[in-house]
């Protein structure tokens, strides 16, 4: 193991700290702070990964996961950017892609094959015969491909969501991004920063230059970084990945927890008034024969591996740039005991003479107009070729590390997913925005500004700009927030000034005017290859994409960066287009240029995600969060078995028996207990309540009577029925119903959709969760009720479909129903949820000597089956209407000035031969019932089963069944097809409804 | 998605909190007369605008009011309901 510097200013590892994890079986020392990747290196590990199609060896290049080379499987999480992420302690972490290993891959010689494999070959050959892709596309996927997923993994971690809003969000948390956040927030707007590495600070963090006299650029770092963790208006998201923008400023992006935090990764999704973009640039990657062989690196990688994370990368490196940061690094990296071989320089002029006379200093040969051509080495760089731009003069040099890099590029995805039109901008070599999408602004180093002072002062101004894009006037009343937005964001201004902060333009000029003076973006080196012939220089590594082929793609007619990139896939891989995104459109204009086609020079598209991410990120928290009702522990403890069912956790049955035996014939020969607080309960009261009702339900409710039932459905504008239940006048104005328990949920809001227009004046009470209900229903039920209240419950003075409110114990208001779901004598108590315990036991107590029990929701499907009672959902689809169910008697046809929903559609149904109905149907030769779905034959499918029991009651399989009309007649004979059931049908006769005491009275009793 | 609604009563809200109630089309007509073309029409038929359109919305899980906003169909923002509807 090397050793590394544990004493610099810059650091961002704690070398007193170490963490231990396990690499291919063996463990392995980090520092607290290091990447999995930086932890490697540390340990000598060179070779991290294989390519995907040749099998190269790949190591560390970027340190900012813009190629897949130190993609690994990190605790069974195959893919995981190393370089992105923090090595924690007991992490096993396993290279992929390889027979063998990353070192020595039994796969290596496929390198040499690479004629087999021009670009897209795998378009092109392997599909005639046909038979042989299936052959072929097995041995590709073996030897191809990245990571390998465990089918039944399961990602381990913690994972959040959250969805603030803020006035302003800036992306990117380096000295543009931190001055922007710093000038928005102290014009008094709430600010987001948003970095992707754990600290803010950006290019100047890990620099030792000078910022200003005797103040290097890291303290100037942890200067702003300070004020910016400190200022009470800025929230900052470290750790945190753009991903995503969309309109209306919505930005979105995810973020890695760290010690102490609850969660492992959080989606992050801001809406915000106005955006700063200041994220900044990646290295231009130099493209040259063996252009990412391990020890070839990038400039910043190298700077960055020896400040932040205190190695060195090698003991003697070559650098090829083309830009002056990569001077200062050399300087740099110098004076920490690195041997530099020569510094080639694309720029032929240009550079900075005080840097030159630094390297001057120390001996270091310059040569300006050089580039590498080659790195030599088969595992590792042992040797480097460079040659003068055109390629007449070659050196060779010895060295370990070959730092390349061509120049930059701005990271424009986060502008190209936010609406921007980018253009190829000449002099920076850039592409910028042509037009930025409204309220969107962009700083910093993006937009070709190289001096320090000038990033900041463009932070500053697009800070103030998006301040003020989000603040509403206050004084002259221009508008500068969105449309439509109400909402007065902005506090009470001082009054002093004449104007308040959306006017005062003073500090937009004064920032404009600062920017102005100071030097404006530099001119950028447009070189993207190395004078090579290109079978070996890659465009792009993740995807082993070729100088070579891209000339093929070309060549065969491809002529736009967009289809070169699908066609070759450069540019596809986790990178996201990293490293091949601004080089393969310079390429190809290029190239074209040759060619005599002048074009003009065009970014491929970027999507979402920029970054790879999780999709256990995406999905967030387990939002799987069940109702309960009030009588759930106690359900439990009586042996109830759960399932759910809508947004209700229920108990279905009460013993092993899903038939439900002993639950059904104790309700028909005894008593039972049934918890039905999920059924949707609602108060509906005020001067045009009643017209409400007449529009949304088919009957017609000015009949109801006081102390009686009304049984009535609704229907949508279709005539199709959606709810079912019972209405009842409570007092003038003022009714009480009940709705099925699904839709429970959007019943305030059907209501009021369907008389939106109308503004009539009534108010809606969702009491579903406030009020519990309890099912009595057998033969027995009165002689428990009569145990419980002094109230005359005698059938005559509480009959059948009657409704009473009476008191229990003096203390629990009861609303009481007579109905008769079941098809016994049932009573339905209504109370609120806080007493249903106590009436539940009370019950109970008064029903011992009966035997009373309870009974769950599979064995009230069969009682209510039994009787025809439908339930919608099981009885009917979305297709069905009220007619179809034979509940026409429900319809009031003569209310057409109430306008109810689904009557037009029911008139016109009327007549319609060719719908379904419904019909009860028992089985042939006492068979079995059929599964609840079976399908009805004879030559084509004629209707389905909705429901189908074995009967205890009736000691004969029953159901229900959605026919065509013409089979409706009574005798009619069901072919019934199951699932799978081959040839065999079993058969079925259509027969009168309800099966169980057609004369109701038993109910009625 | 990215559409920020404001609710007449709860402010600017995140669209997710709201349901889409389809596009204005005027109340209820009355029933007689209606063919099943013309009631069809009224249920199922939508202008499609490409371009500014005055729709429904539901804040469900809001204050749980139904209200019009205008919004452009084609950047899919809520934009000033114009003078004309004020």
């Amino acid at each position: 193991m090397m050793t590394r510097f544990n004493q610099l200013p810059t650091l961002r590892i704690d070398p007193t700290k170490k963490v231990i994890f396990n690499y291919k079986g063996k463990s392995c020392a980090g520092s607290e702070g290091d990447t999995v990747a930086t932890a490697l290196y540390a340990n000598g590990v060179r070779v991290f990964a294989r390519s995907l199609k040749y099998h190269r060896p790949r190591g560390l290049y970027s340190l900012d996961g813009e190629c897949s080379n130190t993609c690994m499987e990190v605790d069974g999480i195959p893919n995981v950017r190393t370089e992105n992420t923090l090595a924690k302690q007991g992490m096993e972490v396993k290279e992929q892609n390889v027979k063998g290993s990353a070192e020595n891959d039994m796969m290596a010689f496929i390198d040499k094959l690479d004629w087999m494999m021009p670009a897209g070959f795998y378009y092109r050959t392997m599909h005639k015969p046909a038979s042989m892709w299936p052959v072929a596309m097995k041995q590709i996927r073996k030897a191809a491909g990245l990571g390998v997923m465990s089918p039944d993994h399961v990602t381990p971690g913690k994972f959040d969501e959250i969805f603030p809003r803020t006035d302003v969000v800036v992306i990117g948390g380096g000295p543009a991004g931190m001055q922007a956040a710093l000038a928005a927030a102290d014009k008094g707007v709430r600010v987001i920063i948003m970095e992707s590495r754990p600290w803010l600070g950006g290019f100047f963090d890990y620099r030792a230059a000078e910022y200003s006299k005797g103040k290097p650029l890291y303290s100037r770092a942890r200067e702003l970084a300070e004020k910016v963790e400190a200022h009470p208006g800025i929230r900052v998201l470290k750790h945190t990945s753009m991903v995503g923008a969309y309109s209306n400023n919505l930005v979105t992006g995810f973020q890695i927890g760290g010690e102490g935090d609850s969660f492992t990764e959080r989606y992050v999704e801001i809406r915000a008034n106005a955006v700063v973009v200041a994220v900044g640039c990646i290295e231009r990657p130099l493209i040259f024969d063996n252009n990412e062989r391990p020890g070839v690196m990038q400039v910043a990688c190298a700077h960055r591996l020896a400040r932040t994370y205190g190695i060195l990368a090698g003991e003697k490196a070559l650098f090829s740039v083309g830009h002056d940061l990569g001077l200062e690094a050399a300087i740099d990296l110098y004076d920490l005991g690195m041997k530099i071989a020569c510094v080639a320089d694309i720029r032929e002029d240009g550079q900075n003479p005080e840097l030159l006379l630094e390297l001057a200093k120390r001996n270091i040969p310059v040569l300006k107009g050089w580039v590498v051509t080659k790195a030599h080495g088969s595992k590792q760089v042992k040797k480097a070729t460079i040659a003068t731009i055109d390629g007449t003069i070659t050196r060779d040099f010895n060295c370990n590390v070959i730092v390349a890099s061509a120049g930059f590029t701005p990271i424009t995805g986060p502008l190209t997913l936010a609406g921007a039109k980018l253009r190829y901008d000449s002099h920076t070599n850039f592409f910028i925005p042509e037009t930025l999408p409204e309220k969107t602004h962009i700083a910093g180093r993006m937009t070709g500004l190289e001096d320090s002072m000038a990033i900041e002062a463009s932070g500053t101004l697009a800070g103030i700009k998006a301040a003020m894009d989000s603040l509403a006037c206050t004084c002259c009343g221009s508008e500068s927030a969105s449309e439509g937005d109400s909402e007065g964001d902005s506090k009470e201004k001082s009054s002093s000034s004449s104007c308040c902060e959306a006017c005062d333009d003073a500090a937009l000029k004064a920032a404009e005017e600062a920017l102005k003076a100071l030097p404006g973006p530099s001119r950028g080196t447009k070189l993207v290859t190395a004078p090579v012939k290109g079978r070996k220089s890659f465009i792009c590594f993740d995807e082993d994409t070729t100088i070579k082929n891209i000339k093929q793609a070309i060549e065969m007619g491809f002529d736009v960066p967009e289809l070169i990139k699908r066609f070759t896939s450069a540019g596809t891989g986790p990178g996201q287009g990293g490293i091949p995104g601004h080089n393969l459109p310079l390429f190809v204009a290029k190239y074209e240029a040759l060619s005599g086609v002048p074009a003009p020079v065009r970014p491929t598209t970027v999507r979402p995600p920029l970054v790879p991410t999780l999709i256990a990120t995406y999905a967030g928290t387990n939002h799987i969060m069940m109702k309960r009702t009030p009588m759930d522990e106690m359900q439990r403890s009586d042996g109830g078995i759960f399932r759910k069912i809508g947004v209700w956790e229920r108990a279905r049955y009460f013993s092993d028996d899903f038939e439900c035996k002993a639950e059904i014939e104790n309700v028909r020969n005894n008593v039972g207990m049934l918890d039905g607080s999920t059924l949707g309960k609602f108060r509906i009261h005020g001067p045009d309540a009643l017209k409400a009702l007449q529009r949304v339900y088919t009957s017609d409710m000015s009949k109801i009577k006081p102390g009686r039932v009304k049984y009535s459905a609704m229907c949508n504008d279709d005539g199709c029925v959606i709810d079912d239940g019972v209405v009842i006048k409570i007092a003038e104005n003022d009714y009480y119903f009940t709705t099925s328990t699904g839709r429970a949920g959007q019943t305030v809001e059907w209501v009021r959709y369907h008389t939106r227009y109308d503004g009539w004046d009534f108010n809606m009470v969702n009491l579903t969760d406030s009020m519990g209900v309890i099912n009595l229903s057998g033969p027995n039920a009165r002689k428990v009720l009569q145990k419980i209240t002094d109230e005359d419950v005698s059938n005559e003075a509480f009959p059948f479909s009657a409704y009473k409110e009476f008191m229990v114990k003096d203390t629990i208001p009861v609303k009481a129903m007579r109905l008769g779901f079941v098809g016994e004598l049932s009573y339905e108590f209504h109370v609120p949820s806080s007493y249903m315990v106590s009436l539940w036991n009370m019950l109970k107590e008064a029903g011992k000597e009966f035997g009373i029990k309870n009974f769950g929701v599979e064995a009230q499907n069969v009682l209510r089956m039994e009787k025809c009672h439908i339930i919608l959902g099981q009885e009917s689809e979305q297709r069905t209407n009220l007619l179809d169910l034979g509940l026409g008697f429900l319809w009031d046809r003569k209310k057409t000035d109430a306008k109810t929903v689904g009557a037009v559609a029911l008139a016109q149904a009327e007549k319609d031969q060719t719908r379904f109905r419904l019909v009860g149907f028992k089985m042939e030769n006492n068979g079995r019932a059929p599964k609840d779905g079976s399908l009805i034959v004879d030559d084509k499918v004629r209707g389905y089963i909705c429901t189908a029991r074995d009967s205890f009651s009736l000691n004969e399989a029953v159901g229900m069944a959605l026919v065509e009309s013409h089979m409706a007649k009574i005798g009619t004979r069901l072919e019934i097809f199951e699932d799978e059931c081959g040839d065999q049908r079993i058969y079925g006769k259509v027969v009168p409804m309800p099966f169980y005491d057609p004369d109701g009275s038993r109910m009625k009793s | 998605m990215a559409l920020t609604i404001t609710c007449p009563v709860c402010g600017k809200r995140n669209g997710y909190e709201f349901r889409y109630g389809g596009e204005d089309k005027g109340p209820r007509p009355d029933e007689a007369g209606l063919t099943p073309q013309s009631w069809c029409d009224y249920v199922h038929m939508n202008n499609c605008v490409a371009g500014v359109q005055k729709e429904w919305w539901f804040h469900k899980d809001g204050c749980g009011s139904w209200f019009t906003i205008h919004r452009n169909t084609t950047t899919n923002l809520q934009v000033a309901t114009p003078e004309a509807d004020r």
